[in-house]
């Protein structure tokens, strides 16, 4: 099977790859100034008492040292303690990554359910309003900043209009959350049968979906748009045409041609989008996987980061392994 | 148009002055692509004029950009602050105005570091990349590296790098260079990849030239175009990426009249229903990334010979 050895490949590749990864955000986040001892006990601590501290913690050890006991953790799948949260970051990331991967996966689907159609059309012809309108929305939605156009789209929608809920976490308050199955408060909402969890959890949705789908159909659009245009100009589609098959039927052989690239530069996006949703999520308070790892990076607090930045590295590989799957299925020249 | 360009060029001043009528003739190409495409020249309009503001700003400022007046907060836009006060009772065009000076200098200044050090770091691994020797091993680790740095999350690894650092503006310039690095490490290698197997270069070599100046002087200068094309659209993602960090509070820090933070002041106001003080510097930065992209598209085309001789013929 080339495919499963093609895989085998990608994982063996990707382990120098994890410990470059956690070698060079160790040391980076040692350097941050800022002891955490003294943090967690605060300004009224004695000299002993930190020193103790350090001590229990493992800090007054050599670097080195401590990078090999992290390891050595981290290959059992301990990942360390939280001094913010004084939670085991495992557990703590296991909370935050489902909010985040819910928002990202949502936003993604409707930039896809913008930038895709729209890029099909512009490519289908080199003049007129759609193209302009599609080159435009390109240039814009890669200019904007999200976050801004987030607390746009809350002044419209929630301070003006009031149709959406206050923009502060993923359910109301007085809202009852549902069981957690899969963490995804929609889908658990759905298992629970919990009507009430469902409208609320999909109503704190609406903006930030809505924000980051606006902003990403930018790249998902221009992609479509230039392999469309490729397609559309190469020998088997003149083929096609010139064997007088209707036009629509081409258009649609055109498109199938041009998915594997799309498909890329949506996995590419995913991964980006892990640790790059941080900014909308701190306007939205989301408490997502971006925005832990973000506040450790600000309170020296290692472990949180660390852990984020493994979680992450692991989950892009599994994002990138599900995305060669679906290469094998969508282009049959990788199948031969 | 270029023809009958080049016709007029030696009947005019171009048989006093070669090296004029070929500045004369590019300066006319140029102004006929703007006409061609006027996307183009509102990009570089864009450009200028945020430029201008930045060199300009102490003169054209109504108010002081850190001057906070508290007997005038929350001002709505209208006479006497043409864009309204801050929940603290700063002028915001004052603000607005100011910004860019802090703006494109870190995104201009990060943006130059990181092409420079990642394009020649580009050029000499792609110039020495597949020969038998233990340059072939050095080649093989930096780019293993950049996998490394590039496989970091963009955002919080800025945010690291600035905290390690300590907050100031020489941390987020140096964070932009590092994020930024890779990119031109990549685009310059797989130019000079194509590159060092041409007749010219062979040529140098045969010809006795040292591997450096093999380099810098006939490698590089034709690897150029697309590390020029990314520059401009670079800094637009800087000044996104400078404002971001400003956000979040690992930027720069809050009295100084930058777009991001100035978002960040505003985001209170906006829920309670003043939407000026955030909205007003994310169009000042939106219009602005835009002007840097538009411009860098523009290069793209004219760095493309192929492009460029499509868009020349579309002129006459």
């Amino acid at each position: 099977m080339p495919i499963l050895r093609y895989i085998g490949r990608r994982v063996l590749f990707v382990i120098p790859q994890l410990f470059g990864i956690i070698l060079v955000s160790f040391f980076l986040v040692k350097l941050i100034p800022g002891d955490p001892a003294v943090m967690m006990l605060g300004p009224t601590a004695s000299t002993q008492s930190i020193a103790e501290l350090r001590d229990k913690l493992g800090l007054s050890k050599p670097l080195i040292t401590q990078f090999g006991r992290y390891l050595h953790d981290v290959a059992r799948g301990d990942l360390g303690t939280s001094w913010q949260t004084t939670r085991p970051v495992t557990e703590d990331l296991f909370q935050r990554f489902p909010a985040t991967l819910e928002l990202i996966t949502l936003g993604l689907l409707v930039a896809l359910a913008i930038g895709f159609p729209l890029g099909v059309a512009a490519a289908r012809r080199r003049r007129g309003p759609i193209r302009k309108f599609a080159d435009y929305y390109g240039l814009l939605a890669g200019a904007l900043p999200d976050f801004w156009l987030a607390l746009v789209l809350i002044y419209v929608f929630y301070t003006a209009l009031g149709w959406i809920p206050a923009p502060l976490g993923r359910i109301d308050m007085a809202v009852v959350p549902p069981p957690t199955v899969t963490g995804s408060l929609v889908i658990d909402s759905l298992i629970a049968g919990n009507l009430a969890a469902l409208a609320s959890s999909l109503g704190h949705l609406l903006l930030p979906v809505l924000t980051l789908g606006l902003i990403n159909a930018g790249p998902i659009l221009k992609m479509t748009q230039s392999t469309v245009e490729r397609t559309l100009s190469s020998d088997f589609i003149r083929y096609a045409e010139m064997c007088g098959l209707p036009r629509r039927v081409v258009l649609r052989q055109a498109v199938r041609a041009a998915l594997p690239s799309v498909l890329t530069i949506v996995s590419v996006l995913y991964g980006f989008l892990i640790g790059g949703a941080v900014l909308v999520e701190i306007v939205f308070s989301w408490g997502g996987a971006g925005q832990y790892a973000v506040q450790g990076v600000l309170n020296a607090d290692v472990n949180p980061v660390l852990g984020f930045v493994v979680f992450s590295a692991v989950l892009s590989l599994v994002i990138y392994l599900v995305v060669d799957l679906l290469y094998f299925a969508l282009d049959p020249r990788m199948r031969g | 148009m270029s023809t009958a360009v080049a016709s007029r060029g030696p009947a005019g001043v171009g048989a006093a002055d070669p090296a004029g009528s070929r500045w004369l003739r590019r300066l006319r190409f140029f102004a006929a692509v703007l006409r061609q495409r006027p996307t183009f020249a509102i990009g570089y309009a864009i450009v200028a004029v945020v430029i201008v503001t930045a060199l300009l700003a102490p003169w054209i400022v109504p108010y002081g950009p850190m001057v906070a007046d508290p007997t005038v907060y929350l001002l709505p836009p209208g006479r006497g602050h043409l864009l309204g006060t801050d929940g603290t009772g700063m002028d915001i065009l004052s603000r607005v105005l100011y910004a860019p000076r802090v703006d494109l200098a870190i995104a201009g200044i990060g943006t130059l570091v990181s092409a420079s050090i990642g394009s020649c770091i580009g050029a000499i691994v792609g110039y020495y990349e597949g020969q038998r020797s233990w340059r072939r091993a050095v080649s093989a680790s930096v780019m293993r590296s950049a996998d490394v740095l590039q496989a970091f999350p963009v955002f919080v690894f800025a945010i690291a790098l600035v905290a390690v650092f300590g907050q100031s503006v020489r941390s987020i310039v140096v964070a932009i260079a590092f994020v930024n690095a890779p990119i031109y490490l990549r685009l310059m290698r797989t130019q000079v990849l194509s590159i060092r197997r041409l007749r010219y270069v062979e040529a140098a070599y045969v010809a006795g030239a040292s591997d450096l100046s093999i380099l810098a002087r006939h490698v590089i200068p034709n690897a150029m175009a697309p590390v020029l094309a990314q520059l401009s659209v670079n800094i637009g993602w800087a000044v996104l990426l400078t404002a971001g960090l400003s956000f979040v509070g690992a930027g720069v820090v809050a009295p100084t009249p930058e777009w991001g933070s100035m978002i960040a002041m505003g985001f209170q106001n906006v829920v309670t229903g003043q939407w000026w003080p955030s909205v007003f510097p994310g169009i000042a930065l939106g219009v602005t990334v835009f002007g840097f992209a538009l411009v860098g598209a523009s290069v793209e085309v004219l760095a493309d010979p192929v492009r460029r001789r499509i868009l020349s013929g579309s002129l006459g």
